[in-house]
């Protein structure tokens, strides 16, 4: 399974990363905002997105949105990892296309449940 | 005006949290202090919040503990760490405001955060108005030297509500 990391916390996307690898998921690809994931995304397809919220640039709801609005990545799931817990925030979120979401701090075993539940979805 | 204890409580709970579930760090809490730091700290990472609540929450570290927790936090060997440590210190604050923040948020009007802004250096001190009010918590970490540790400050302003 291929993953998209975005965050702009280089610390973030690298533990995101080690964890994603010690689940498994070996194929991962990393951006620093919503932005330049558009980009990744342009290069190649991914089978699941993991992002932050809080960017410069373009946040991570920007790029749910877009991510949304193209029909080649329309499908494409994604989780968001952010400190943001409020609902209002989570339905935000959702109603921006995030299929799921995961609140820091956070174990690996959240983050497996997580992923299998937005690609069982 | 003086800081509940259930308000020191929260954001001590809430940095044990992050060191627990994020670096697998058990830190040892010691009582709340209002005085200088006990040893220089050489990194230091501001997260403001604004809404209900105004202020910041300050992480103080040696470089040496910073060091230890960008080590355990990105699962590299000491002597690998170099550059990433800003970046990991900060990252510590945004989860430990993060965190603070959701929890009052459970019972009170919501506050939100800012973004991360980390001091690195060897010969500087970081001055607030007098009219702050300040409370520090310590921790020891496992393998540090007491009081070369971890110092999470809660800075609060005249017009916050000082009561969870």
């Amino acid at each position: 399974m291929r993953f998209l990391v975005v965050d702009d916390s280089s610390t973030m996307r690298r533990i995101i990363i080690n964890t994603l690898n010690k689940l498994g998921y070996t194929e991962c690809r990393e951006a620093g905002n919503g932005r330049e994931g558009l980009d990744q995304l342009k290069a190649g397809p991914v089978d699941v997105i993991v992002t932050d919220w809080n960017m410069p640039e373009m946040s991570g709801v920007e790029f749910a949105r877009a991510v949304r609005a193209n029909d080649d990545t329309k499908a494409v799931p994604i989780l968001m990892v952010t400190t943001n817990a409020a609902e209002g925030d989570i339905v935000e979120a959702l109603k921006a296309g995030v299929n799921n979401y995961v609140v820091k701090p956070f174990t690996p075993a959240t983050i497996k449940e997580k992923i299998e539940a937005v690609t069982k979805a | 005006m003086s800081v509940s204890s259930p308000l020191l409580a929260t954001l001590v709970s809430a940095t044990e949290e992050v060191f627990d579930t994020m670096l697998a760090i058990p830190l040892a809490a010691r009582p709340a202090a209002t005085g200088p730091l006990e040893a220089p700290a050489n990194i230091v990472a501001t997260v403001a919040f604004a809404g209900h609540r105004k202020g910041l929450v300050v992480v103080y570290t040696s470089t040496a503990a910073a060091r230890r927790i960008t080590s355990s936090m990105l699962g590299i060997p000491l002597q690998d760490v170099n550059g990433e440590v800003p970046d990991a210190i900060g990252e510590i604050a945004n989860m430990v405001a993060g965190t603070f923040r959701n929890r009052l948020a459970a019972v009170e009007p919501r506050s939100d955060i800012s973004v991360p802004a980390v001091t690195i250096g060897s010969d500087f001190s970081t001055v607030y108005s007098s009219s702050l009010h300040r409370y520090r918590c310590p921790f020891d970490m496992p393998g540090g030297l007491p009081g070369d540790g971890l110092s999470v400050e809660l800075i609060l302003t005249g017009e916050s509500d000082t009561t969870a």
